[in-house]
């Protein structure tokens, strides 16, 4: 029995530590849930729905039900805008709170949820004018001083690839070069796809796969699994939407989406071109469009092509917090530079991206898999 | 879960065992995770691994916790979740038991993929198992390099779509071949599937150790003359013919649905996927319920997790409270047609003394079955019929006489969420837009829509999750259905049929549903 305190502190509130959150709390055991940023919900809250009228199982819907879920449990305790800055093992673990940096969390001055189960839905910085009524001050969020539980889930996530550091593809040069990311943005701001430069509906759109991932010059030998599930449901979304849409998806190999995939796979090459190359640069043309360059598949000659809109599909990296979570619960990090597994009997589990790429669905499953090994160390619940 | 404004509730003590059908490494690893909890597993299916490895361990067994019935099948199976009363068979024996949870672990069949290539298998074109089995030993391996080496070839993925699981084997095989004394591996590929844990990485030592992986367009060409193979591929690049001789050919082998799969499903009454998986392609089921409280599915190791929370969250102490009066039969109206006990999507109604009966167990409230009952004669304690007529007078009333009324009837799980989001948002809605609350557009009956257009709504929007996405399976297509039948009888009538219309939605998009709502306003 290792349970003294009757609390578990769940380092995270993406779709991982809402996961864990949730089942542990339906095993009635007390949650801590710590988030750095002001909103819960991580990256897959703003993850746009894939259906073309027929769900394409993205699990979107899932992370705002989840949400939902966690907002409303008692048993959970959230603290927003917390980052944790030590720990103490003891009888259980003592660990230290502490508030993010304003400048780390807050990049404008007044920052919105993406769903409206986030409580605060509005946050503000000090002077910010045009500012919701309802908005909360960021100064009044924030926990500080020590928390004691009995376990640790780490849950701290992925950071996107930074775009620039391919710089040939000029992210930071051309609007229309974005980052799916960028487009679940763009989607959800104005209910539709159009292109950043214009306001215009794209009708050439490339995907550009293994943005950052699968790179041996980079040393990211590591596939990121959901960009290839990713960008094809959204395809389909551009090509429901618009089915005089051209989209051109250039890839090394499609990964798998889940259950079902062959039929998915083989209907979605009705609506995408599959090129089986990577573009080597992307040049602006007149009229903000572009002008992407690649190896030919077919021929093995240099080639150009021209878009409207080209999509980014930015792999998954370590989190930038992952170095400072590994030294300050002691957790290996593995070869890519994820969470390792820890040892059973450490106390501290790890759910989600931060131990390696995955999709939703698998996270939730893993983040179930977390909670029960939690639990198991427990002693059961009570 | 947010609390209904409900109702009567009874607490009811439910059984603590739970069975599972199959005994491979999943149902095993699946029970001792149910056992680690303090509940009874009792596994049944032909044992295809050792229990002990599985994580069932001996002090389970003798404990009770554990108990394997080698070679017992399920026959049939009665009830609802806390009280599914089993029927299990072996040999000619059958008997009873009493259960409160059922978990599936479905077993698969490997079969090897020799035919799609046109290979027949013998000793030079081998399975990826068979491969696996030369490469666990010495002599097997003496057996490839053969003094001067072999060359071998690996098909992977045109045979059928390839997935990590299977990648990660050739990878393997194909990186122990290649370093085995002068051989040689070749990968004829078409997706290397490379989505796992350490795969790209493996696939990256192969190629550094010399791994040749071609990725032709399409199946290769492959000749096979008695113990002479030749495989043709058009290499892109080069632009010329590749041919290979090799002394090996490793076909992959392609995971399908095991034997007694369907049958086990029918039994149970649960979904499969289009493939024949179990279970059905549902978010909402993720990662292992089926359509049917209590029943769940696990393959893999973190599924028996998630299935022991799940058993847990159900059984508890032994103590479950539900709402009795979720969806009620009126049995002085029943006439015991079936029509309910043929639509409901979570196997919940059964008939007892001349009246069809749903258990509140079972039932998860969809109110599909109310809507299909030709008599009228079920009710949801939270949604009946008189509630839901109120509600629409009442949006009705509540938008001024020259403003269009639009009476949009939202499903809790998708649309009601967009629309409060929407307002929350402060996005720009119609000013006469009024939503009515209903717990799946499977509840919306034609009754419903004409009551609202007779209130006086202009319009009239039936407002349900994307097909495929319904926690009632086929509730959003009912709901289609209905509103095409008004929109006929409308159009027949002489009246606008676009007054009515339905549309789907995830709860996530409330732009996307302000802007469906706006056409929707702006075209009456």
């Amino acid at each position: 029995m290792n349970s003294k305190t009757g609390k578990v502190m769940v380092i995270g509130g993406g779709i991982a530590g809402l996961t864990a959150a949730w089942e542990l709390s339906r095993q009635n055991i007390n949650v801590e849930l710590v988030e750095k940023t002001c909103f819960l919900g991580g990256h897959s809250i703003g993850f746009t729905c894939k259906a073309t009228d027929t769900c394409k199982q993205c699990g979107a819907c899932s992370v705002e039900e989840m949400l939902a879920n966690v907002v409303n449990e008692p048993l959970i305790n959230v603290h927003l805008r917390t980052q944790v800055s030590g720990l103490e093992k003891k009888e259980g673990f003592s660990v230290s709170l502490s508030k993010s940096a304003v400048e780390e969390v807050a990049p404008q001055s007044v920052l919105k949820g993406f769903s409206h189960h986030n409580s605060p839905l509005y946050v503000v910085v000090d002077g910010a004018k045009d500012a919701p009524e309802e908005a909360v001050n960021i100064e009044s969020l924030g926990s500080e001083g020590a928390v004691d539980v009995d376990a640790v889930v780490v849950a701290t996530g992925y950071t996107p690839f930074d775009p620039n550091i391919k710089s040939t593809y000029g992210y930071d040069k051309w609007d229309n070069v974005i980052t799916g990311l960028d487009l679940e943005n763009i989607i959800r701001e104005n209910g539709s796809l159009v292109r950043p430069s214009d306001g215009e509906k794209p009708k050439r759109i490339a995907f550009i796969q293994c943005v950052g991932s699968r790179d041996e010059r980079l040393g990211n030998l590591w596939c990121s699994e959901v960009c290839c599930p990713y960008a094809m449901r959204m395809a389909g979304v551009a090509k429901n939407a618009d089915p005089e849409a051209e989209i051109s998806m250039f890839y090394i190999d499609i990964q798998n989406s889940g259950k079902e995939f062959p039929v998915f796979y083989e209907r979605i090459k009705e609506d995408v071109r599959f090129v089986r190359t990577i573009p080597v640069d992307i040049y602006p043309l007149e009229g903000d469009s572009l002008e992407l360059r690649h190896m030919a598949e077919d021929e093995g000659m240099p080639s150009s092509e021209q878009f409207d809109l080209v999509v980014l599909s930015v792999g998954l990296m370590p989190g930038m917090d992952t170095a400072k979570i590994s030294e300050i619960l002691n957790i290996p990090v593995n070869q890519d530079g994820f969470l390792d597994i820890p040892a059973g009997d450490s106390g501290v589990f790890v759910a989600g991206t931060a131990g390696g790429p995955g999709s939703i669905a698998a996270t939730i499953a893993g983040a179930g898999n977390v909670a029960l090994a939690t639990m198991n160390y427990l002693g059961g619940s009570k | 879960m947010i609390a209904e404004k409900s109702s009567k509730t009874i607490e009811v003590q439910i059984n603590k065992d739970v069975l599972v059908v199959g005994a491979g490494k999943a149902g095993l690893g699946a029970a001792a995770q149910i056992a680690a909890q303090g509940y009874k597993a009792v596994v049944i299916g032909n044992k295809t691994t050792c229990a002990c490895g599985a994580g069932c361990s001996k002090e389970m067994q003798e404990a009770g916790l554990v108990e394997i019935q080698d070679g017992a099948s399920l026959v049939a199976i009665a009830g609802v979740a806390g009280d599914f009363r089993a029927t299990l068979g072996k040999g000619e024996e059958t008997c009873e038991a009493t259960f409160g949870a059922v978990v599936v672990a479905p077993q698969y069949t490997s079969v090897a993929l020799n035919s799609n290539y046109g290979l027949a298998l013998n000793d030079k074109v081998i399975t990826q198992s068979q491969m696996e089995a030369l490469l666990a030993d010495d002599a097997g391996k003496e057996k490839l390099i053969n003094g001067s080496g072999s060359t071998v070839a690996f098909l992977s993925g045109f045979g059928q779509e390839g997935d990590p699981a299977a990648t990660g084997r050739v990878l393997e095989s194909a990186l122990a071949v290649q370093k085995l004394e002068n051989c040689r591996s070749y990968i004829y590929a078409g997706n290397v599937k490379v989505g796992g844990k350490g795969l790209e990485r493996l696939f990256t030592q192969g190629r550094n150790e010399g791994v040749v992986c071609f990725k032709p367009k399409t199946m290769p060409t492959i000749e096979q003359d008695r113990d002479k193979l030749k495989i043709v591929i058009t290499d892109p690049v080069v632009r010329a013919d590749v041919e290979l001789e090799p002394d090996y050919v490793v076909v992959e082998e392609g995971v399908v649905v095991g034997p007694n799969n369907l049958t086990i499903a029918q039994t149970l009454g649960i979904d499969t996927d289009v493939d024949g998986f179990l279970p059905s392609n549902n978010v909402h089921r993720f990662p292992v319920k089926s359509n049917r409280e209590g029943i769940y599915v696990a393959q893999n190791d973190v599924d028996a997790a998630n299935v022991a929370l799940q058993v847990k969250s159900l059984i508890g102490d032994g103590v479950r409270t539900l709402t009795e009066d979720i969806a009620v039969v009126d049995d002085s109206k029943c006439v015991i047609c079936l029509t309910c006990y043929r639509c409901c999507p979570h196997g919940a109604i059964f008939w007892k003394d001349g009246a069809a009966v749903i258990s509140p167990a079972a039932c998860q409230g969809c109110g599909i079955c109310a809507s299909e009952c030709p008599m009228d004669a079920i009710q949801l304690g939270d949604f009946t019929d008189a509630d839901l007529k109120s509600g629409v007078k009442e949006a009705v009333a509540s938008v001024a006489d020259a403003t269009p009324s639009i009476v949009a009837f939202c499903c809790k799980n998708s649309a009601l969420e967009a629309g409060e989001a929407a307002a929350q948002f402060g996005h720009e809605m119609p000013a006469g837009f009024r939503m009515v609350k209903v717990p799946c557009a499977g509840k919306v009956d034609v009754e419903l829509i004409m009551n609202a257009l007779v209130e006086g709504a202009d319009g009239v929007m039936v407002a349900a999750c994307h097909e495929g996405n319904c926690k009632a399976e086929r509730g959003n297509i009912y709901a289609g259905w209905r509103v095409e039948e008004i929109r006929q009888r409308l159009e027949n009538m002489g009246l606008n049929k676009d007054r009515v219309v339905f549309t789907t939605i995830a709860s996530n998009m409330a732009r996307e549903f302000a802007c469906k709502v706006n056409e929707f306003a702006e075209k009456l």
